[in-house]
């Protein structure tokens, strides 16, 4: 580093400690400010993730294939044969997570009534990888890979129906024939979820048992993909479109909900607009304290130029001070902002005191929100409050550095 | 050749919305070097705003001013920069010491700007503190120190990387009797020793009766020039 700058930051950093009080409370203020955006662009990513990791415990894929017309009718004739074979056949990442589901809507009926369903068939042993809720069995436990007449049903189904570990269920679904095609099934476990519509609506067989309900052979109805970054789900859709050929569809999460892509873009926009009100706010509060710092200087910069100081170490003057509260100030918010999001990440923050979860334009989002940390994000916010800072301290640099010395000096 | 050279200079500060005011009519002189000199008159006369000039704190709106023959109208505001660090000591009326350094960090604060090492600065102040009777006060804060301690600090900062020239404008102002007169005596000295020329604006008369030449100014003009024999 070179003497001269050593030296213009070594004045800089007395000078900023002139008026002790005017320099924290501006550093406050950036600090504030980034703590600000920080913590709140990791509460609103973390919103959005929560509703995105929604998706894996409402057990819907990243992307998911259909037999082209099942969705529009939900005809349970429209069926994929042989669907078993195709993951070998699917290019797809690796990590990823596949499972093929036999689907149908039916009557749920115990001793107490019963209960509209959606009937999913599904491999025990590979279900829970696909349906996250799956993983939280609160009685009885997940049916073994061979077990053809055990069912999983939700809590408030459970509850609506009387129903406990071992009871009997009846099924009755409209078969692929049109005729009704029902059978007896046992409860082996009663699972966990925090969309009351899952833990009301769903209810798991075996594939097995669904195809022989349905009057099916090896057909499936929809083939889940879960891949281990959502956000590539269109772009693998759009591959698998292209690959599967028209007389299959795969729609990626934003095609099946498009309410999340709508939450991820409306809480992308919030932040945005929040972050650039907070750096306006804070971009203000720097000028003025840099004016107010420098302009009430002049004359003593007017000085400095007189004994024979540069223009350009006038504003590497200046810009040492903002160089000083920029940095003081960024370390501090980034670190406050940073170490806040870290623990509500683990902590998180339960903003529907009582509840479990919320609906959110046909969404449901958790209570508790985990915020998201992300290391990234912190640094970008830090990096742009930081610019912003030295870019505001050019301002008064450049309005000292346009006087000649004899006008500073006259300056009181 | 003259150490500064002032010639037809006009200064007329001509703001927004207001009747020009002409600071200075056309001002001729040459100071050579060595001279212990004071430009005189009343508040308003053009004091300052020649010494302004001679020091390219101000352009001139018209005519030239030379120091060591360099013409002033003819340098960028770097170069012009560089001339007063390298040529030119100023002292200004009211101290003016940068308050977050010490008294040595002041007075070493050109040399600095010339790029001269920390340890040659201290070395180089020391000596100018302990010839002008400021040793105790190397590491003070300016605002810790008298006016007097601090308007000799100023000088110090103004001589001690040597200039040809050292402006004073008004340096006794914020002083009392004694001590601005102690000030003038050591600003003798100063001038005899290192053959530094001293320039001065003043109208106070213990100030004006020490210069060797007094130029009265009135109304921005010179209307008289004397020299004095010592």
């Amino acid at each position: 580093m070179s003497t001269a700058l050593t030296s213009a930051l070594a004045l800089g950093w007395r000078n900023i400690w002139r008026n002790r009080r005017r320099t924290v409370i501006s550093m406050s203020a950036i600090g504030v400010g980034l703590v600000l955006v920080i913590f709140y662009s990791g509460l609103v990513g973390g919103m959005a993730q929560d509703a995105k990791n929604q998706l894996d415990s409402a057990g819907i894929g990243h992307v998911e294939i259909f037999a082209r017309g099942f969705r529009d009718k939900r005809d349970v004739a429209v069926a994929m044969e042989d669907a078993s074979g195709w993951r070998e056949k699917l290019r797809l990442p690796p990590g990823a997570q596949v499972g093929a589901r036999v689907l149908a809507r039916g009557l749920a009926t115990s001793a107490r009534g019963n209960e509209p369903v959606s009937v999913l068939g599904v491999e025990w042993d590979n279900e829970p990888k696909l349906s996250a809720h799956l993983q939280h069995i609160s009685a009885g436990a997940l049916p073994a890979p061979d077990d053809v007449h055990g069912v999983l049903i939700g809590e408030q189904l459970a509850e609506r129906l009387a129903l406990q570990v071992g009871a009997k269920l009846r099924l009755m679904v409209q078969r692929a024939d049109a005729e009704m095609g029902a059978d007896l099934f046992r409860v082996r476990g009663v699972f966990h979820s925090i969309s009351p519509a899952i833990a009301q609506r769903q209810v798991y067989v075996s594939k097995a048992a669904a195809r022989e309900l349905l009057g099916l052979s090896e057909a499936s109805h929809q083939l889940v993909v879960q891949i281990d970054d959502p956000d590539a789900a269109d772009a693998l859709a759009k591959e698998l479109n292209t690959a599967l050929g028209a007389r299959f569809e795969a729609l990626s999460w934003g095609e099946l909900l498009p309410v999340l892509k709508r939450l991820e873009a409306y809480t992308g926009s919030i932040t945005l607009a929040l972050a650039t009100f907070v750096y306006f706010l804070v971009g203000l509060g720097i000028l003025n304290t840099m004016l107010m710092s420098v302009l009430e200087r002049t004359r003593e910069f007017g000085v400095l130029m007189a004994l024979g100081t540069r223009p350009s170490r006038v504003l590497h003057l200046v810009l040492a001070e903002s160089f000083w509260i920029a940095t003081l100030s960024a370390a501090g918010g980034a670190l406050t902002g940073g170490l806040l999001a870290w623990y509500f990440s683990h902590a998180g923050i339960n903003f529907v005191p009582g509840t479990e979860s919320y609906q959110f334009e046909g969404a449901t989002i958790s209570s508790l929100i985990k915020t998201r940390f992300s290391p990234a994000e912190i640094a970008r916010a830090t990096a742009f409050v930081y610019v912003m800072t030295l870019i505001v301290g050019l301002y008064p640099a450049s309005r000292i550095t346009r006087l000649l010395p004899a006008e500073a000096l006259r300056k009181t | 050749m003259p150490v500064i050279e002032v010639d037809n200079v006009t200064r007329v500060y001509a703001e927004k919305g207001q009747t020009p005011s002409h600071a200075l009519r056309g001002v001729t002189l040459a100071v050579e070097r060595g001279e212990f000199m004071a430009f005189a008159g009343p508040s308003g006369s053009g004091k300052t705003t020649l010494l302004n000039l001679i020091g390219g704190l101000d352009a001139p709106s018209s005519g030239e001013v030379r120091v060591d023959g360099v013409a002033l109208s003819g340098l960028s505001r770097k170069a012009l920069a560089d001339l007063r660090r390298d040529r030119i000591g100023f002292v200004f009326q009211s101290y003016n010491l940068v308050p977050v350094l010490t008294a040595a960090e002041n007075a070493g604060y050109v040399l600095e700007l010339k790029g001269v090492s920390a340890k040659e600065r201290r070395d180089k102040v020391k000596a100018i503190f302990e010839r002008m009777g400021l040793s105790p006060f190397l590491d003070s804060r300016p605002l810790k120190m008298s006016g007097g301690q601090q308007q000799r600090v100023a000088v110090a900062r103004a001589i001690v990387s040597q200039p040809a020239v050292v402006l004073a404008d008004e340096p006794t102002a914020n002083l009392d009797q004694a001590t601005g007169a102690a000030l003038m005596d050591l600003m003798r000295e100063l001038n005899r020793e290192r053959g530094i020329t001293f320039i001065f604006s003043s109208h106070d008369p213990m100030v004006l009766e020490r210069a060797d030449r007094l130029v009265r100014l009135v109304d921005g003009l010179v209307v008289t020039d004397e020299k004095r024999a010592r």
